[in-house]
């Protein structure tokens, strides 16, 4: 299989490279689209400030300063919203995790009565309204003391993430052969003690996948993070951070686009290392979906 | 079994990282001693030298209490100055917009300061400030700082074009020179489409306002004759440079493209000029200020008092202390500093002679008497926030009815106005 | 080309012997229809989601039928007004027109996204190693990049001064579009939203499916074609049937996302010009947090979930129809 993919390309006409030429050039303007704004965010990162607005833009400029970066690195608590953000969506993250892989474990592989809806349940979870939710959790949050904690956050972001999660690998769970199990079973292992040496390794792509969808969408949260942490101003997040550059004359885009860049890229970075772990695990996970 | 390994890991991680959590939340909130201070003050409210030498001579003045000065984002700060209020360990002293005071007043979570008013010498507040400051009588927001607009104006290009800027007396003058000043790549004034607080002063000149009250019920009055005079003034200024008929004075911010030196005249507070220095060091000392011109000679233009006052939430813990900070900071010997450190308006009338010295203060004096406020009710907040006069003006601008678009405005307004009451 | 291509991803669900069987096989096998166990293992997720989101939930519900504001929030008795809030939300014309606008939003950017989508993913499978990289990196980097980062550069790119879109415009010859005010006019505020929320949204629609397309074994494409299929053809009746329920998880997905899309709008118009841009959770939270009619804001916000459960109920259903079969 894979000697056919190698010899692919030498025994391509010029024909058939022809024949290609649209759908190469599909793939060229996908790229461009999806890169152009990235791009402009990473390059206006780099421009001197009078060069990020003008009557005549530059698509490479012609000056380059990593003032911004300075700026941004040197904004207040840089290194300590750096921290509460890993702190929360990692914390997040992590605690979706296990909780969903054991509520895809017995949904996926184990009858028992309830099943259908709490399957049900999951995706209504899905529509929570999240945005309107904010006022009962601050209530909620104020009469039990958990205002002003990163804990609070790290729980509002896993409930985000959770159905998501659960649905994903619930799929990802119901394609690994149950025989598989079933032999380590014979072999003397428990239940779990078989899911745990055999399944386990293959769901790696599928917790990548659904680590990531979470790990997105807690890192950029701003309402709550703005909303519940209040006196305690140690305990701020990122997404919070990023709004510092604004002040009474206008926002600072040079040093807004280079902490925005600085705050991609973790995320960038664990994608584009993971990227082939991801695509497998969100197709395998779906395919049940 | 890397898998495994990873799966030990992540658990491990995950209970450290929750219980740095719980550790971190515990440290920060729990020294609730008696003398501990919270003040919020908003970004680029005061210099971070000002904030020291305060912060020092303070502390040394009070050595029972302990502050803490927090600066805030504007992005936000509505939902963060709410869920201060509620909370039950709010900051002691917060600093708010002035024309925001009034929704808070009314909602019950301020503390009444009226009987302190003699105390803090109220008597010769600005108007602009204190009068935003209440609600029903009495006194909730001390007036803290404030800033008006005034022309920035670039005095190589007015020599250039024989304009004299101490000639510019009124609006007919001002057009002239503008139309003068708007040649050669050069914006006679760069005005964008939606700045709606030079758009207020134009329309107080012709004797209009943004809204009315008739009847106990706030009615938006852009449709008024003489509001809409105001708005034909600025479309006839605007259409004299190259502003954007659809975004605000913030976006680009417009110190940032007056400093690219295309630009003759800004409409801005005078600390705009420092900025407009910092991005292009060549136009410093190149910048002068002029109070914006009136309807007549006799007076400068009605002009926005925008500004802050300071409010000591009712669930503050600390209200005595944070009491003394808001007589410290709104007092006569700081409030002298402040204004010149930040090219401020004093808060109180009595003190304007403190500012004499700096041009940009001297120009913004002489406009801060026909100082106005928005207004006062605890609807203003809802309509800033949602703004139909931003999409007023950019409709009238691109050749929208004017007439029309004003009373579709006013509706909005209205709806706004009374949908908090 | 493809065909061959199709097998190089490695998967792990490829190492499967066949067919995946049935489950219930599984659960049949190990005899636990009924004991703790799954009870056990799915606790803490309905633990943590009664606790964390139907509480609250029923909080928000609790407030849609008090009168709830600010001072309320600070004092906490608030008063029940039973269905007022309701009657005051549904009898408002401007509601109605705002639940329009909101199923035009929804509907314009979830057809966008699944045709876009589609295509891209199956272009993607039809491309070499590395261009394939290439589109599923640029896909995964636009995915990543931060909402408000990426509506700040939409913003600037149709600025009417200093846009690249109007400077691209005019430098083609369309000298109309010298200054042309993108977000003075409604519809045009509209369409670079839809724009931006397609744009944000493609590339996970657009991976999941390009995953979903490399499950599909080869062999049924060649069948079909030897069966003298043309290439639309093939598509039809036995790519997409076999990718199915994918396609309807990610059009579920997109639905709920769109219908709750709030940051764009926020960032970028603040649901104008006017009200051009205001869909439901931007009516929501310019009532409740704006306005501080945390009531009224709740209402809609029920009335949101309502008829976003009206547009997927179908798909519920039929979900719930489908686990019964498991």
């Amino acid at each position: 299989m894979s000697a056919a993919h190698a010899t692919g390309p030498v025994r391509r006409t010029p024909a058939a490279q022809l024949r290609r030429l649209p759908l190469h050039a599909g793939a060229a303007l996908t790229v461009l689209i999806c890169l152009f704004p990235v791009y402009w965010m990473a390059v206006t990162a780099f421009k001197p400030s009078r060069d990020i607005q003008s009557a005549d833009p530059r698509f490479v400029p012609h000056a380059w300063t990593l003032d911004h970066f300075r700026t941004a690195v040197q904004a207040d608590g840089f290194a300590q919203f750096w921290r509460n953000s890993l702190l929360v969506t990692a914390g997040a993250v992590l605690l979706s995790l296990v909780v969903a892989l054991g509520a895809a474990f017995a949904v996926a592989r184990m009858r028992w009565r309830g099943r259908r809806q709490f399957v049900l349940a999951v995706f209504v979870a899905q529509m929570a309204p999240w945005e309107s939710l904010i006022i009962p959790v601050y209530i909620i949050a104020r009469d039990t003391g958990m205002l002003d904690r990163l804990a609070t956050l790290t729980l509002i972001y896993f409930m985000v993430t959770l159905p998501f999660t659960i649905i994903v690998l619930r799929g990802f769970i119901a394609t690994i052969p149950a025989e598989l199990e079933e032999a380590a079973q014979v072999d003397g292992c428990t239940r779990l003690g078989a899911f745990r040496r055999v399944a386990f390794p293959l769901l790696a792509p599928g917790l990548m996948a659904t680590s990531l969808f979470g790990f997105i969408t807690a890192w950029n949260e701003f309402a709550y993070a703005n909303f519940l942490i209040i006196k305690n101003q140690e305990n701020r997040t990122l997404p919070v951070w990023l709004s510092s550059f604004q002040n009474t004359f206008g926002t600072d885009w040079g040093a807004t686009m280079a902490a925005s860049t600085l705050f991609a890229l973790p995320a960038l970075v664990v994608f584009l290392v993971l990227q082939r772990h991801v695509t497998s695990g969100l197709a395998a996970g779906a395919v049940k979906g | 079994m890397k898998l495994r390994l990873l799966a030990g890991v992540s658990v491990l991680t995950l209970t450290t990282a929750l219980s740095a959590c719980s550790g971190d939340a515990s440290g920060g909130s729990g020294d609730g001693g008696a003398s501990s201070l919270t003040v919020w003050l908003m970004r680029d409210s005061v210099s971070a030298a000002f904030q020291k030498e305060f912060t020092t001579a303070f502390t040394t003045a009070h050595p029972d209490i302990d502050l803490t000065i927090q600066t805030q984002e504007w992005d936000g700060i509505g939902q963060k100055v709410t869920a201060a209020l509620a909370s039950n360990d709010a900051p002691d002293v917060i600093e708010v917009g002035n024309t925001q005071v009034a929704q808070y007043a009314q909602s019950g979570g301020l503390l009444d300061l009226t009987g302190k008013k003699a105390d803090l010498g109220g008597g010769t507040w600005l108007k602009g400030l204190a009068e935003p400051g209440s609600w029903e009588g009495k006194q909730y927001g001390i007036p803290y700082y404030a800033a008006n607009r005034v022309v920035v104006y670039r005095k190589d290009l007015f020599q250039r074009a024989g304009v004299d800027p101490a000639a510019l007396r009124t609006r007919a003058q001002w057009l002239a020179a503008t139309k003068k000043l708007n040649r050669g790549g050069h914006q006679g004034i760069y005005l964008t489409g939606q700045t709606w607080y030079a758009l207020a002063g134009f329309i107080w000149d012709e004797g209009g306002d943004l809204a009315v009250r008739k009847g106990g019920r706030w009615q938006g009055a852009l449709d008024t004759p003489q509001a809409l005079a105001g708005m034909e003034f600025y479309q006839e200024l605007q259409a004299l440079g190259k502003g954007p008929k659809d975004a605000d004075e913030a976006n680009p911010p417009q110190a940032e493209v007056m400093a690219e030196e295309k630009v003759a005249q800004i409409i801005s507070v005078p600390g705009g000029a420092d900025i407009v220095a910092e991005q292009n060091p060549a136009l410093k000392g190149k910048l002068g200020f002029l109070p914006i011109p009136g309807k007549t000679a006799d007076r400068p233009g009605a002009v926005f008092t925008g500004g802050s006052d300071l409010v000591i939430p009712a669930a503050s813990r600390h209200q005595d202390a944070a009491y003394t900070f808001v007589k410290e900071l709104t007092g006569d010997t700081w409030q002298k500093k402040l204004a010149l450190a930040m090219s401020y308006v004093p808060n109180k009338t009595s003190l304007a002679s403190a500012v004499a010295s700096d041009p940009g203060a001297a120009a913004m004096a002489a406009g801060a008497a026909q100082g106005r406020a928005t207004p006062n009710t605890p609807g203003w907040a809802a309509v800033e926030a949602e703004n139909p006069i931003k999409d007023y003006m950019t409709a009238a601008l691109t050749g929208g009815d004017m007439k029309r678009e004003a009373a579709k405005a006013s509706e909005a307004m209205t709806r706004a106005l009374n949908s908090a009451s | 080309m493809s065909a061959v291509r199709e097998h190089t991803v490695p998967r792990p669900a490829r190492r499967r012997p066949g067919r995946t069987p049935p489950p219930p096989a599984a659960g049949r096998a190990c005899g636990d229809r009924g004991g703790p166990w799954p009870y056990l293992l799915v606790a803490p997720a309905v633990l943590g989601m009664l606790y964390l989101l139907l509480y609250p939930l029923a909080r928000a519900v609790l407030i849609s039928f008090q009168d709830f504001r600010l001072r309320e929030l600070i004092s906490g008795n608030a008063r029940f007004v039973g269905f007022a809030n309701y009657r005051t939300l549904l009898t408002d014309p401007r509601f109605w027109t705002v639940v329009r606008r909101t199923f035009l939003f929804m509907a314009v950017n979830v057809v966008l996204i699944m045709a876009i989508a589609l295509l891209v993913a199956l272009m993607t499978q039809r491309l070499g190693r590395v261009w394939r990289t290439a589109v599923l990196s640029s896909l995964v980097l636009a995915w990543a990049m931060p909402v408000v980062a990426a509506t700040t550069v939409f913003q600037w790119l149709f600025h009417s001064e200093f846009g690249v879109v109007n400077w691209a415009l005019t430098s083609l010859g369309f000298d109309s579009f010298e200054r042309y005010p993108w977000f003075a006019h409604g519809t045009a505020a509209f369409a670079i939203l839809v724009t931006l929320v397609v744009w944000q949204s493609v590339p996970f629609a657009a991976i999941t499916l390009y995953s979903a397309l490399t499950t599909v074994p080869a062999e049924l494409h060649e069948a079909a074609r030897i069966d003298g299929a043309g290439a639309v053809r093939v598509l039809r009746s036995v790519t997409l049937p076999m990718i199915r329920p994918i396609v309807t998880l990610v059009w579920c997905l997109e639905v709920i996302w769109t219908f709750k899309a709030f940051v764009q709008i926020w960032v970028m118009t603040k649901g104008g010009p006017g009200d051009a841009t205001t869909i439901l959770p931007v009516y929501a939270v310019q009532t409740a947090l704006s306005s501080q009619r945390y009531d009224l804001g709740s209402a809609a916000s029920m009335v949101t979930v309502v008829l976003m459960s009206g547009v997927l109920v179908l798909y519920f259903r039929q979900m719930f129809r489908q686990e019964g079969e498991l």
